[in-house]
């Protein structure tokens, strides 16, 4: 093997390990939540995570777990979980901001329900899709733009703090009663 | 030929369900509602949020599930909106919640902004949701089917939908301003005074 090639197999196996750790505590994060409904939308960077839920051991009695077509329709179902006394958690990527901010702002926002979203980043540094950066580079602009508050992980928190973290923007949502997005950088930067 | 006018299929099911959870889509539908039945605490207006009616329905029903005895939980929508969001027709087949009842009053123009055309003509409604998973689904143009039709969709299994052409009359009614945090509080607190299901 050449060196170029070794030092490409070594950062694979970090971005490997790094993904499992992130997606990890991610699940305890959320695990700690104790959702009865998760919402989710396709992602790759988010397959360790969605797997638990989906049919992992997150996928326990009393759980209902479920695919929404489109980020504005989960956050829209959400919003009735909430009225309704649920604890729904929605989990998808930073691509699909730009699908559910209308829903957002005049249902979730303005009617002041809870909400947490659990959104993976894209489009960074190990981004193998050559066009997702054109959306995802912008999803903080465009939550600040829409007044959305969120907080990030990435590789500035220790790991080791991602699932206390997870759980306290839970607990911030309720309390100030408004959705909290919580962006989650699983590609090693 | 459609001879319902949406303010009579309104206090119909307002009068038909007075215990029931309604979500109401929004423009006219809510507007007219509030004109024919006034402000009702187990009403929720959506002020806005057009085409996710039918989502917030189904978030309440799943999230009751048959912990109240709310009964049914029911979603009014326009044509046009539920076309903006149809993916719900796949999530409501896929989940079934028991207890949802959609109607569609479908007048085929979206009626607040002036009476540009929807697609809906050519949409089968009632056969997208038998397609989607359904429980069932009836097409209705008079009186008397939609009170054969509701009277099916409060006792039948759900979800159900009830597609109800209407006349694109329209009944004066003042713009509602209400801050929608009210209106979530309200309503939340109605669907928590409602009494607990009795265990089997």
């Amino acid at each position: 093997m050449t060196g170029a090639g070794s030092v490409a197999g070594e950062t694979g196996e970090t971005d490997r390990r790094v993904l499992e750790q992130r997606s990890a505590a991610i699940i305890a994060g959320i695990e700690a939540i104790d959702p009865d409904h998760v919402l989710h939308l396709a992602s790759s960077t988010l397959k360790i995570v969605l797997a638990h839920f989906i049919d992992g051991p997150g996928a326990r009695p009393g759980r209902r777990v479920f695919a929404m077509p489109r980020e504005e329709e989960g956050v829209a179902i959400a919003a009735g979980l909430e009225l309704a006394g649920a604890r729904p958690v929605l989990i998808f990527q930073d691509n699909g901001i730009g699908n559910l901010l209308t829903a957002l702002l005049t249902l979730s926002q303005a009617y002041h329900l809870p909400l947490l979203a659990v959104v993976s980043r894209r489009g960074g540094l190990g981004e193998y899709n050559s066009m997702i950066h054109t959306i995802s580079e912008r999803a903080e602009a465009l939550l600040d733009a829409a007044g959305v508050r969120w907080f990030q992980l990435d590789a500035r928190t220790p790991v080791g703090r991602w699932a206390a973290e997870i759980e306290r923007a839970w607990a911030f949502a309720r309390a100030t009663h408004r959705p909290v997005f919580v962006l989650v950088n699983l590609m090693g930067s | 030929m459609a001879d319902l006018d949406r303010a009579d299929v309104l206090r119909f099911i307002d009068a038909a369900a007075p215990g029931s959870p309604i979500v109401l889509g929004l423009g006219g539908i809510a507007r007219e509602m509030l004109a024919v039945a006034g402000r009702k605490p187990n009403h929720f207006v959506s002020l806005d949020a057009m085409g996710q009616t039918v989502s917030v329905a189904l978030g309440i029903a799943l999230g009751l599930g048959h912990r109240t005895r709310a009964g049914k939980v029911i979603a009014i929508e326009g044509d046009g909106s539920l076309l903006m969001g149809l993916s719900v027709m796949s999530t409501v087949g896929h989940l079934k919640p028991e207890t949802l009842v959609v109607y569609v009053l479908d007048n085929g123009v979206y009626l607040a902004t002036g009476g540009q055309p929807t697609a809906s003509a050519d949409i089968d409604l009632a056969a997208v949701a038998e397609a989607c998973g359904w429980r069932g689904a009836r097409d209705v143009q008079t009186a008397g089917e939609l009170a054969a039709a509701t009277d099916w969709a409060l006792t039948a299994e759900g979800p159900v939908l009830i597609r109800v052409r209407i006349t694109t009359a329209q009944l004066p009614a003042e713009y509602f301003l209400e801050d929608p945090a009210i209106l979530a509080e309200e309503f939340r607190r109605w669907l928590r005074a409602q009494p607990p299901q009795k265990e089997p």
